[in-house]
Formats: structure tokens, C-alpha cells, sequence
């Protein structure tokens, strides 16, 4: 029994035994062993070499391989210094980036996309100010007076926090994007300029392309919703009056018209859900005639059929007559934004002009056909491309600048918040549950106007004047929108 | 009777002592890694739900139940609760049985190929879910989708159908594919489940007379029926908690007609389009969710412990 037993405490032995060596050289490994690629700006390397992390988000597709290239090209100008990329995916980048800053392995240089998530890290002391990049040289790389900082969207608390990647009016230019070889086919020359030459083409598009071929997809829905009225940067707000106003006649004229277009079948099925197939994509197969698009669907629709005669024009307006324009709330959308806990900021910041360079933004175009930030890095060719040409003469038709309460109005932050924090919110969600599940759309927008209202009412105990703060009495919205006026 | 209080040796409670230790050091790892990835994250969601947080830095603005309050009258949560019953409606009354079914057929010896059957039917569970989504995505499309193409080519519809688009059959599509995914591994359990079943049993019943459906009746049904309890309760809990097909499909559309409790949570979480996630009213969704959860499964307890009961006498 005791031999037995003896045997048995053996074996337990060596299994601890086996465990404990196992255990102790995976944890040599992790303490002694060396990693390849530190991902931590704050590990810095020691010696004369200096590693920077680069967190982005690898769109479009290709993007890996161009922020690579470029990323070489930066390290052979500036020997000494690595660049290591991280990439998230698009809808996952700014949590990464808390995780990473809470875990004070912050990337030196980050994408942080859009006015709310800048100033979400801005607040947090997150980002460095990038006012010694400001120099004149850096300056005339962009349009006159873009980079001011009550307007450029760039800044938070009057420094420079961001530099931006596209141009200024690729985001909230709106397009009509249609096939005119389809257009001639059943009977029209030109593509529509109010909503009911629009409804009575589609209609006619549609009944005659039996289920091959349809007149209508609503991509950009909201885009159509922004310039119907003057909304400004949220349609959720009219900004002449500071109010609630999403059940606006001409926003409902709008959204019942397309309401009724789907109802009726008009409209190609299976535009309901973000799936598989992407509106340029079935565009591009010629299954529908026309739609309103965003810029990026260009250059994508024209890789999928190099022959298809795309053109472009302005998205038709009321038949009553334009009440707004497309709204251009400041100069840049933010993208890049450089880490306040870098252990190497001179280096960061040398990536960060490398970023925010002429030759960057001209291989960025070159590459993916995006008007980059830089005017001076492409206008000259995209005025010799007819697609690129249409988009510019697009946006100057119908893009107008106005007053941006997220930049302007300080002390309604927390309204601000509140009203983009919470998706039940989304004007686009509301009419698309009118368009879609066949209901009225008014009852649907008061009822989101009620709700906005009681934030306001909320916000009032904090910021007594807030309506005033969110008034722009001198707003013409068939205007430009300055600060003078 | 002699030999019992001769063991209690202190020899003998050495040993017992040693053999527990070892027994708690090799469960060491086990603990540590529960407590750290999920009674932790349990405990802590419960006490992040008590806040409005952003989830950066210590949770500091206390709300005490608003965010339950505010979850509990929201018709968006109910929505979803509702979906994701839904999503276990289909699992329960079609999957569970659908696939006893298949396994006492693949289980018999005169079915030829049967290994065959059983990885085709298997192979769904291990497919990656996002790949599968955009795979049927594509199937399903009203214009150009294939599936839509051979049934307006058979004459059975005379119009496209809109399978993720309808408001109306969105739903019921993603359930009839969250059954086809996850058939398999409820198929596997019911096999496993069967192959327990003596063979003696079979053929005492045989020599009685017993046919092949008396024997399913008689023999099968009640020697599986305390691991069926457990493949109900697995199969409730898996259905329960879909989110990668929800999500790579039509992320909760059209207009949240497929929106369920575990998109609704993600979406107040880490919706890249918010200006600031609601981490703390996720949480309180989360624990309202698995409150749910437990209350639906306790609901069904007595039902089940009944049936086991009756089987077993």
C-alpha cells in the first residue's frame, strides 16, 4: 500500500514538476522574451532608434498596403524612426483607442473621425495640441482662412487638435447619381430637378423595367433630408429658431413621398438593410436608374463598370423651390489627432506633418480617387476626370456653409451630447420607419421634436439660455453662412 | 464495520487533507480565470449599471435605477426582448425537435453514409458566422439574389420576395438561418444523448414485442430525457444570445425589426456613431437581459422536473 501510494505522490510530483517548468519558461518568455514589434509608444526602444504606433482604420479597400507604402516612404525620409500601424475596424477604432489609453498604451498617432469623437478625446486631455505644425508653409497647403479656429473644425479650445484627410465638402456634398444610358432608354435626356420629375421617372423607369430594372434607390436619404430645410448640422433642430423641428412640411412632403414610392414598389427591394450589396454596387449592375449618393460612391461605382455612362447633377429640389442648401458646418471633418502621452512627440509630430503633407494627399488621391484636404494635391487633375469634375461642380452648386452650434455654441455641450447619444433619436431611423413600415411620418417626428424639446427643457436648468445659444437669427439658409452677418 | 474508524487515522486525514489540496490546486486555474473573465465582469456590469458612465475612467455620476427605469420603458428594449424570445420560440419548437428527429434517424445502422450526413449537417456550426451572413445576404437579394432567381424561375412567386428587407419576414428569416447554424451541435447532443441508451434495453424490449415506435416510446425517450433537459436548456440559452448573425445580416434592420437584446446592448455600447457610449445603461440592459434570462429558465424548471420526474417512475 505505502509502495503504491508513494508512487502516487510521485506522479502528482512530476506533474507539478512538469507544470512548474512549463509555467516558469512561458513566464521567462513573457518577462525575458523579446517582442519583435512593441506597440507602445510609451516603450519607446532604447538606443538611437524610435518607434511610433499609428492606430487607423484600413479603408478603403486597399488601405492597408497604401499606409504601409507611405508609412516606408516616412521612414526612409526620416531614418531613426519606425512607424508601427494597428489597425481597427472602422466601427471598433474608438473603443480600441479608450482601451488603449486606459491601459496607458496610447498610440502616438491616432484617427479620431468627426467633431464628437474629437472632442470626446479632446476633453479628455487625450490629444496634443498641434500649433507648432502651424506655420505659413503649413498653412497654404490648404484653402484661405480653413484653418481659422471658430470654424475649421480642427480645433478644440482654440488649439489646433486634428489635421485633416478629405477634403472639406467630400462629406456633406450630396449627389444625384444616375445612369443616363438607362435614362434615355425609357424615354427621359436629363436627369430629374424637382421631386416630382423624380417621382414621375422613377414611376416610369420601374413600371417599365419590369423587376429587371428599377428608377429608385434611397441610399442617401438623409442627405435629401438635410437640404430640405434649415437644419444645419442635425436635422433634428432649425437653427433660424433655436427649435425642435423635424416635422417640418417640406421634410414630411419628403419623406412621404418616398413613403409612397415604396409602398407602391417603386423603389428597388432590398435597400432596407446595409447587406451584401451596397447601393453603388447594384448601381453599378444597372439595376436601378439613379439615386441620391454620397462622393465616395463615385469612384467605386465607376471601378465595378469602367463604361457605365454615370453622370452627376444636384439632388432635386421641392417643386415649391429650394428652401436650403446642403450644409457645409465647418471647413474639415477631423481625422488625425496626435497622442498628449507620446514619449516622442517631436517624431509624432514630424508623422503627423508627414500626414497633413502635399505628397501625401496626392498619393491618397491617386490612389483612391478621395479629394483629399489638400486642394493643391489634386484639383488640377480631378478637373480633367468628368466623374471628379461632376463632384466639384456639384458641391459648389449646392453646398453652403452654416453655423455649426457644436463649434459655436459653447455651454450647450452637454445638450449636444445627449441629443447625438442616443440613436432612438436618428432623424434618418424615423423616416425610414415611415418609408418602410408604410405609417405616417409627422406623428413620428413630433413625437422626436417632443423629445427634444424635453432635453432642452433639461438643459435649461444648467445653461438658462440655451435656445439663445442655439439660435441663429441671421442664418439665411439659401445663403453663406458667415459670422459677420 | 470494524474497519471504518481504523481509517480515520491521522495518517488517514493526512492523505484526505493532501488529496483535497490537490484537488483545489488544480482548480486553481479554473477559479482564477472564471473570477477574472466572467464573475468579475458579472459583478462589476451590476455595479457599472448603477451609473451614467462613458466607460473612461472611474464611474462617478450615480443614478441609482435610472437606467433600468429608462430600459423598462423604452418600446426599443421591448422590441428586442421580444426578438430575442422570438430567436428561442424557433430554437425550442423547431430545432430542438427537428433534430431528435434527424438524430434517431443518423443514429440507425441501416442508414448508409450516415458520417456523411452528420458532417454536412455539423458544418454550418463551425462556419464562420459573419461569412455566412454576407453568403445569404447575396442568396437572399430580392434583385439578382439567386434563391429569389430560381423561385421566380420555378413560377413559385410571381415577385421577388424580400427576405431581409420585409419588415414583416426579416425576422423569421434570420431565426429559420439561426436554426440552420446552430442545428447541428443540438443534433450532436441528441446523438450523443441516444448512444447512451443500453443496448440490452433494446433488445429485452425487442424480445417482448416491442416495435420500433414502442421502443422509442418505451425505451429511448425515457433513458434520454434527463440529458434532453440539458440539451433544452442549452439550446434555449444558445438561441437566446444570438448577435454575430443579427449583426453581420442586417445589424438589427430594417428599422429594428430584427433588433435583439444583445444588438440593442451593443449598439448603446460601442455604436461608433454616438458621440459618447452609454456604458452604464448597457449594463443595466445586460442585467436586466440576464434577469430575464434566469427567470425564463427557472419558469420552465418545474415543466421540465415534472417530465423528468414522470419519466423516471
Amino acid at each position: 500500500m505505502n509502495k503504491k501510494h508513494g508512487a502516487g505522490d510521485l506522479t502528482r510530483r512530476s506533474v507539478l514538476l512538469g507544470t512548474g517548468v512549463v509555467a516558469t519558461t512561458a513566464g521567462c518568455n513573457l518577462i525575458g522574451g523579446s517582442d519583435p514589434e512593441p506597440t507602445s509608444s510609451g516603450s519607446g526602444t532604447g538606443g538611437s532608434g524610435v518607434e511610433l504606433t499609428l492606430a487607423l482604420v484600413p479603408d478603403p479597400p486597399g488601405a492597408s498596403e497604401f499606409y504601409r507604402a507611405q508609412m516606408d516612404l516616412f521612414e526612409e525620409a526620416n531614418s531613426g524612426i519606425t512607424v508601427n500601424v494597428i489597425e481597427n475596424p472602422a466601427d471598433q477604432q474608438l473603443n480600441a483607442l479608450e482601451l488603449m489609453f486606459q491601459q496607458g498604451e496610447a498610440p502616438d498617432v491616432f484617427r479620431c473621425q468627426g467633431t464628437p469623437a474629437l472632442t470626446r478625446f479632446a476633453e479628455r486631455g487625450w490629444t496634443a495640441p498641434l500649433d507648432d505644425l502651424v506655420t505659413d508653409e503649413f498653412t497654404a497647403r490648404f484653402a484661405e482662412g480653413s484653418l481659422a479656429p471658430a470654424s475649421s473644425g480642427l480645433h478644440y479650445d482654440g488649439h489646433l487638435m486634428s489635421v485633416p484627410l478629405v477634403w472639406g465638402d467630400w462629406g456633406p456634398t450630396a449627389l444625384w447619381m444616375y445612369n443616363a444610358d438607362i435614362l434615355a432608354e425609357y424615354g427621359f435626356d436629363a436627369p430629374p430637378a424637382t421631386w416630382s420629375e423624380m417621382e414621375e421617372m422613377a414611376r416610369a423607369i420601374t413600371e417599365e423595367g419590369n423587376g429587371q430594372v428599377f428608377g429608385l434607390h434611397p441610399d442617401r436619404l438623409d442627405l435629401m433630408m438635410y437640404g430640405s430645410a434649415p437644419y444645419g448640422t442635425l436635422p433634428n433642430l432649425d437653427l433660424t429658431t433655436g427649435s425642435p423641428h423635424l416635422a417640418d412640411d417640406t421634410l414630411v412632403e419628403l419623406v412621404e413621398m418616398f413613403r409612397r414610392l415604396q409602398s407602391e414598389g417603386v423603389i428597388i427591394p432590398g435597400w432596407e438593410v446595409d447587406g451584401a450589396s451596397p447601393a453603388f454596387s447594384d448601381f453599378a449592375a444597372g439595376r436601378f436608374a439613379m439615386y441620391p449618393s454620397a462622393t465616395w460612391h463615385v469612384a467605386e461605382a465607376r471601378k465595378l463598370a469602367p463604361d457605365m455612362n454615370l453622370k452627376l447633377a444636384p439632388i432635386p429640389v421641392p417643386d415649391s423651390g429650394r428652401r436650403a442648401y446642403s450644409p457645409r458646418s465647418a471647413a474639415f471633418q477631423p481625422i488625425w489627432s496626435m497622442s498628449s502621452e507620446s514619449a516622442h512627440p517631436e517624431e509624432s509630430l514630424l508623422l503627423m506633418d508627414f500626414l497633413a503633407s502635399i505628397d501625401f494627399y496626392r498619393a491618397y488621391y491617386e490612389e483612391f480617387g478621395s479629394f483629399t484636404a489638400s486642394q493643391i494635391a489634386w484639383e488640377d487633375q480631378a478637373r480633367e476626370n468628368p466623374d471628379q469634375a461632376g463632384i466639384l461642380d456639384v458641391s459648389a452648386e449646392t453646398l453652403r456653409t452654416v453655423p455649426n452650434p457644436q463649434l459655436l455654441a459653447e455651454g450647450a455641450e452637454d445638450f449636444w451630447a445627449a441629443i447625438t447619444g442616443d440613436p432612438e433619436l436618428r432623424a434618418i431611423d424615423v423616416a425610414k420607419d415611415a418609408v418602410i413600415n408604410d405609417v405616417d411620418f409627422r406623428p413620428l417626428a413630433e413625437g422626436i421634436d417632443q423629445r427634444v424639446e424635453e432635453l432642452l427643457v433639461d438643459a435649461e436648468a444648467d445653461v438658462p439660455n440655451i435656445r439663445d445659444l442655439l439660435t441663429f437669427e441671421d442664418y439665411d439658409p439659401l445663403a453663406d453662412w458667415t459670422r459677420s452677418q | 464495520m470494524t474497519a471504518a474508524p481504523a481509517q480515520r487515522t491521522p495518517s488517514w486525514r493526512r492523505r484526505r487533507r493532501r488529496a483535497v489540496l490537490w484537488g483545489w490546486l488544480f482548480l486553481t486555474p479554473l477559479v482564477v480565470l472564471f473570477t477574472a473573465f466572467s464573475l468579475w465582469p458579472i459583478v462589476a456590469s451590476w455595479w457599472y449599471s448603477f451609473f451614467a458612465w462613458d466607460g473612461v475612467g472611474p464611474p462617478e455620476v450615480w443614478v441609482g435605477l435610472g437606467n433600468f427605469a429608462e430600459a423598462l420603458q423604452a418600446s426599443s428594449f421591448w422590441n428586442a426582448f421580444w426578438n430575442s424570445f422570438v430567436f428561442s420560440l424557433g430554437a425550442l419548437l423547431v430545432e430542438f425537435p427537428l433534430a431528435l428527429c434527424f438524430a434517431l434517424l443518423l443514429n440507425s445502422v441501416l442508414l448508409r453514409g450516415r458520417n456523411l450526413y452528420r458532417l454536412a449537417l455539423f458544418l454550418p456550426v463551425v462556419a464562420t458566422t459573419a461569412v455566412i451572413g454576407l453568403v445569404l445576404a447575396i442568396m437572399l437579394a430580392p434583385v439578382g439574389g439567386v434563391v429569389n432567381e430560381a423561385l421566380l424561375t420555378l413560377g413559385i412567386v410571381d415577385r421577388p420576395i424580400n427576405f431581409l428587407g420585409d419588415p414583416d419576414i426579416a425576422l423569421p428569416t434570420l431565426v429559420g438561418i439561426d436554426i440552420w447554424k446552430g442545428f447541428g451541435i443540438t443534433l450532436i447532443y441528441w446523438l450523443a444523448a441516444i448512444q447512451t441508451v443500453p443496448k440490452d434495453l433494446y433488445e429485452a424490449a425487442r424480445l417482448d414485442g416491442a416495435g420500433a415506435r414502442q421502443q422509442l416510446v418505451n425505451v429511448t425517450l425515457p433513458v434520454v430525457m434527463p440529458i434532453a433537459v440539458v440539451i433544452f436548456l442549452l439550446t434555449f440559452q444558445r438561441s437566446l444570445n444570438t448577435f454575430e448573425l443579427v449583426q453581420a445580416v442586417t445589424g438589427g434592420g430594417p428599422v429594428f425589426a430584427t433588433d435583439v437584446l444583445p444588438t440593442y446592448i451593443y449598439r448603446y455600447a460601442f455604436d461608433a456613431e454616438m458621440a459618447a457610449p452609454r456604458y452604464g445603461f448597457a449594463c443595466a440592459v445586460g442585467v436586466l437581459f440576464g434577469l430575464f434570462t434566469l427567470i425564463i429558465t427557472l419558469m420552465q424548471s418545474p415543466a421540465l422536473a415534472g417530465r423528468l420526474r414522470r419519466s423516471a417512475s
